[in-house]
């Protein structure tokens, strides 16, 4: 249905340019290599049956679009797909049999310095490097279902890998079963939504170097690393779900030196550690949620000017713990289910600050085998002497105003309430201001975009 | 022995108390569910009381009741029944009449609100931590003549079991924390059969950061048939040799 959609203005504008259009059968006597050569610029192929041709490259501006069945098999010669040209659109096939080395990236689909590539409803069936673009601009890669081959960890690569691009946009992705599901190395002013990328040996998305990327609405599960994103600036993740990654060295999501960064709307579910953040500047985290983690948030003391305003805390082991006594980021109206204080003035925040580190926090920080203590009694008691009378804790890991309620938007009260009150009683929070209608709007995109994805997946 | 267990039995069932722990198990239990919300949560929550109240009441019950029936059990001692057949009614007819609140105080709730597999092992070790504490709480009472000393000295116990045996080895970890300690601290902390069925649940419970760096050890060990098999042995050993020692000072008790 989509892909009929999004086929229609295609379809138009190759009526306009009066492109012809090709009818290609494996089983007939001709090499596709050959009717390659033969179409003019702009054309369309369909095929049907299965192409076996080695390495087939494609050097001029042409759709090839996949019937029902359509396969092309690179019989492990090489890469399968070479893309060295500007608006190739590759649509509906399935692409297998790529060589796997240790010396070369053999791909399955690999995009060499060309503008406005389209990889559109492919399945990547068993690649060792399966979509690859590289240099490319403006591409679109969507509904591509990418599924690698975990049988040997040797011969996994990335599922849909990006190296010096710009202006791509990933979306409604499948990846499973790679090394890396999503990798992105130097890709700047993209956008990455609506993807699925799970059951990766390493992460689930990886990036490097990428500037100025959007990630909306994407899901990383059971990936053997989580998310790791590092060395970049001006990020914005919203909406994602990073769930069940869990490990020694897993994390939801870990950010190293990432700059300027926006995290909203997230759920962080079931890691070992959700959110980790190591070496940054300016992150602002806001309305995520942590639930049933091991370490909810593992904030470093090299981070610098870091924001955690309304996020909910539910049910992890630990909430937040770090490793140094500097503690020059923000934390300000969130909700910590172990938040033990009261609301006298009744505006929805905690009268009394809220200290989210504990004693065992710190202990299993210095001796990680304390953990065999979790939830004794002792422990529980030295827990709550620390939070009264903090004495091991930098003195400005608190949130002065914790909600009183989670900011849950399935109750639908919660921050509502907490919002409509703070701005009646004038109370002066910066947060929080007028975002009624955008965290309603929020919420819509949220619950909308989750429809498309379960029904992708 | 049968018949000791029966009318022994038949006595705890008129017995307030044990309608009182059931009631008061199902209190909290219920109580937690329904103030929490989330199952989850009000499970760990849960985890907590039953291991700082069951082995509280199991002891001071056991000792309180095995000193009031003092006069019974004399009665007893003049018939043709063997001592052993006695204490082991006794014994027999507590432990299930516990395990029989703690059934309806505790397994209800859980079955009604979560009915999973860390319920399940909470709902166990609660029962195994029954059947120690009240092995124990037997070898206390046939230990001491007075009743008073007999509660202040279950008291102390459970003290030392639930608060004073972590606090003592955290210190040991605190001050060896220069040498290679960490593969004793395991072993050293299953050894508590508090602990033990503490780090039965936690496994269960805080499963994510259990398979952090170190959690990931124990994991392994308990996660695993040999050492469920080896907390299940420790558990037992718990069980038995209080109860033994018990019946040794039975025999030769003067009552």
């Amino acid at each position: 249905m989509i892909r009929a959609f999004a086929l229609l203005p295609l379809l138009l504008s190759f009526g306009v340019c009066s492109a012809t259009s090709w009818e290609y059968d494996a089983h007939g006597a001709e090499r596709f290599k050959d009717l390659l050569q033969r179409i003019a610029i702009g054309d369309t192929v369909r095929i049907s049956g299965i192409v076996q041709e080695g390495t087939i490259t494609i050097n001029r501006p042409v759709t090839i679009w996949g019937r029902e069945g359509a396969v092309i098999d690179g019989g492990e010669k090489g890469e399968v797909l070479v893309v060295l040209a500007d608006d190739v659109t590759i649509r509906g096939l399935t692409i297998r049999g790529t060589l796997v080395s240790n010396l070369e990236d053999y791909a399955g689909i690999k995009v060499k310095e060309c503008y406005r590539t389209v990889i559109a409803g492919n399945f990547m069936d068993r690649c060792f490097f399966a979509i690859y673009l590289s240099g490319a601009r403006d591409a679109l890669v969507e509904h591509n279902r990418v599924i690698g081959d975990d049988s040997v960890d040797e011969r996994m690569a990335n599922g849909i890998h990006l190296w010096k691009c710009n202006n791509a946009t990933i979306r409604h992705n499948l990846s499973e079963r790679h090394r890396d599901g999503i990798y992105f190395e130097f890709v700047t002013d993209s956008r990455i939504h609506d993807n699925v990328s799970r059951n990766n040996l390493r992460y689930g998305l990886h990036f490097m170097f990428s500037h100025r990327d959007t990630y909306e609405d994407n899901l990383f599960l059971n990936n053997g690393a989580g998310v790791a994103v590092m060395y970049s600036k001006v990020i914005e993740m919203r909406r994602n779900k990073f769930l069940s990654n869990r490990g020694a060295s897993s994390y939801g999501l870990l950010l190293k030196e990432i700059n300027d960064g926006e995290i909203t709307d997230n759920v962080f579910r079931d890691n070992t550690t959700g959110l980790m953040v190591d070496g940054c500047n300016r992150i602002h985290a806001q309305r995520n949620e942590f639930r049933y983690n091991g370490w909810a948030l593992k904030l470093f003391a090299n981070a610098t000017a870091c924001s955690f305003r309304s996020n909910s805390f539910l049910g992890n082991t630990f909430d937040v713990s770090t490793n140094g006594e500097l503690m020059l980021n923000e934390m300000m109206g969130n909700y910590w289910d172990r938040y033990a204080g009261y609301d006298l003035d009744r505006d929805g925040f905690g009268d009394v600050p809220h200290r989210p580190l504990g004693f065992f926090t710190l202990l299993v920080e210095r001796m990680p085998y304390a953990m065999v203590f979790s939830r004794s009694l002792f422990v529980s008691l030295l827990d709550r002497a620390e939070r009264l009378i903090p004495s091991l804790s930098p003195e400005a890991m608190k949130d002065d105003r914790p909600l009183m309620r989670p900011p849950d938007p399935k109750d639908g009260t919660g921050r509502k309430d907490t919002v409509t009150m703070s701005n009646s009683a004038g109370s002066g929070s910066s947060f929080g201001s007028g975002s009624g209608i955008s965290y309603c709007w929020s919420q819509r995109i949220r619950s909308k975009s989750w429809l498309t994805l379960e029904a992708h997946v | 022995m049968f018949k000791v267990f029966k009318y022994t039995l038949i006595d705890l069932a008129r017995n307030r108390f044990v309608l009182g722990y059931a009631l008061l198990m199902l209190l909290v239990a219920q109580g937690l569910f329904v103030v929490e919300g989330d199952p989850a949560k009000a499970l760990i929550s849960l985890v907590q009381v039953v291991l700082t109240l069951v082995p509280l009441i199991t002891l001071v019950f056991t000792v309180v009741y095995l000193y009031d029936s003092l006069e019974f059990t004399q009665l007893l001692a003049v018939q043709p029944i063997g001592r052993r057949s006695i204490l082991a009614g006794q014994l027999l007819a507590l432990s299930s009449a516990l395990l029989v609140a703690q059934a309806f105080g505790l397994g209800l709730p859980l079955l009604v609100h979560t009915p999973d597999l860390p319920a399940l092992i909470l709902s166990l070790s609660g029962s195994g931590l029954v059947l120690v504490f009240a092995a124990l709480g037997a070898l206390i009472a046939l230990k001491q003549r007075e009743k008073a000393r007999g509660v202040g000295v279950a008291l102390f116990i459970w003290f030392l079991f639930v608060l004073v045996y972590d606090a003592l080895l955290m210190w040991l970890m605190f001050a060896f924390s220069d040498h290679p300690i960490e593969p004793l601290v395991v072993p050293l902390a299953g050894i508590n059969p508090v602990d033990l069925a503490r780090i039965m649940v936690m496994l269960q419970i805080d499963l994510a950061a259990m398979m952090g760096y170190s959690g990931a050890v124990y994991k392994n060990f308990f996660g695993s048939t040999i050492g469920m098999g080896v907390a299940g042995s420790i558990l037992l050993l718990w069980i038995l040799i209080p109860t033994m020692i018990a019946f040794r000072v039975f025999q030769r008790k003067d009552l």
